[in-house]
């Protein structure tokens, strides 16, 4: 515990402070980052991005891919697949609430809807899904709906993240609280997302190598070793939170679905590849 | 003795016990109350770590020892104020390491 906070700390003196350049529209902030990050990692494709971590140091990455021929997830996914298929009370399925039948629509996910103004992120689709066609929605962070969640995105693989900001002030709104929340410092230890995944990725914390933003929704739902089992990213935002002394936010709460907005729009042009796994 | 004098001498027999746990317990509901209300104020900011000095003042207080309560409330108080200004602090200050305006 200590330990963290002495390593936490001599991270955060050493933070370099990426140029500022002047950018308001959510674009214009991808540009800069996609640019911020190409000049710290001149050597990464773009592409790459989508592996986090792995993208950033070769030695874990290898051993990585030699373990990708038995996947983790594998019966997770088939079991999402299943229950995707499987019709509720009603006789209707997943597929009724969703465009093109809920197959390959991952990358379009999350969305801001117009009428009731708010974020829309796959794992809430699907518990709306249910609780139209009369069933309980299901728990967010881990079981049916990471697999079913896992089972839609390994239907979009390849397909690239194409999150629209609408021109509204209220999407623009959601967009900015979830840049504010990714920027603003929280918890005891006094630190950002940004602390760790735009001014320290390459850098270790303890077994830890940090990832960039860039990419970081693309893989989930993540099967992590450390859990076991599959996660969904508002489970990684939780812990993610914890480690630095912040109180997490619900899954699926306002706060996180704005930051996933955020992010995954950060992601666009980079395509889904999850699910897959972390240690 | 009069009844009154000996109902008197049983009030104050019973009540010195009761004084003599007035201050801490006091101590611990006061800091308790304006720590919880700090903690809120915290919104999106709060600290786990001042959640669960809350939950030990509470553990505390239910085994009696208000001592401690009052202490772990004290410094749940403390934490709890670090966060709000933390949080006042951020609402301009992420702005700095933001990646456009
Ligand atoms: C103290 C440093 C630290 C902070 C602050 C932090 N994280 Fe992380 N995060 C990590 C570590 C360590 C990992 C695991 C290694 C990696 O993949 O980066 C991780 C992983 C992640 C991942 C998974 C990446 C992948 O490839 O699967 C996401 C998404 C993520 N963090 C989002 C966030 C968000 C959002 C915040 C702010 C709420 C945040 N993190 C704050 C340290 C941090």
């Amino acid at each position: 515990m200590l330990k963290a906070k002495v390593i936490l700390v001599a991270l955060g003196a050493a933070l370099a402070v990426p140029a500022a350049m002047a950018g308001s529209t959510p674009e214009e902030d991808r540009k800069e980052a996609v640019e911020y990050f190409k000049q710290m990692f001149p050597d990464v494709p773009y592409e790459e991005y989508v592996n986090g971590q792995y993208a950033l140091d070769e030695d874990r990455r290898s051993q990585w891919e030699s373990l990708q021929d038995f996947p983790p997830y594998e019966f997770a996914v088939a079991e999402g697949k299943e229950m995707f298929e499987t019709p509720f009370a009603n006789g209707k399925t997943y597929a009724s609430c969703f465009e093109n039948d809920g197959i390959g629509v991952r990358q379009n996910y999350p969305y801001f809807d117009e009428k009731n103004n708010e974020v829309i992120t796959l794992e809430l689709a699907i518990n709306r899904c249910r609780e139209a066609n009369g069933e309980q929605p299901l728990k967010y962070k881990k079981g049916n709906i990471a697999s079913i969640s896992a089972y839609m995105a390994s239907t979009s693989q390849g397909k690239k993240f194409n999150i629209k900001v609408q021109d509204s002030a209220e999407a623009q709104a959601a967009y900015q609280a979830g840049k504010e929340f990714y920027y603003s410092r929280r918890g005891q230890l006094n630190f950002s997302c940004a602390s760790c995944h735009v001014q320290n990725p390459g850098n270790w914390i303890r077994a830890d190598l940090l990832s960039p933003a860039l990419g970081q929704p693309s893989n989930f739902p993540v099967h992590r070793s450390k859990w076991g089992e599959l996660g969904t990213l508002h489970r990684r935002f939780a812990g993610c939170n914890r480690n630095v002394r912040a109180e997490p936010l619900p899954a699926q709460s306002t706060e996180y679905r704005n930051l996933e907005f955020f992010l995954t729009y950060m992601s666009n042009g980079l395509p889904v590849v999850g699910p897959s796994t972390r240690p | 003795m009069s009844r009154s004098t000996v109902t008197f001498g049983m009030v104050i027999a019973l009540s010195i016990p009761l004084f003599a746990q007035a201050g801490p317990k006091d101590d611990f509901e006061k800091a308790y109350s304006q720590a919880e209300r700090t903690h809120q104020e915290a919104g999106t900011f709060q600290w786990t770590t001042t959640s669960d000095r809350l939950k030990a003042a509470q553990e505390a207080a239910g085994a009696g020892d208000y001592d401690a309560a009052a202490r772990l409330a004290r410094d749940a108080l403390e934490l709890a104020q670090q966060s709000v200004a933390q949080q006042q602090d951020q609402k301009e200050a992420w702005r700095i390491t933001a990646i456009g305006d």
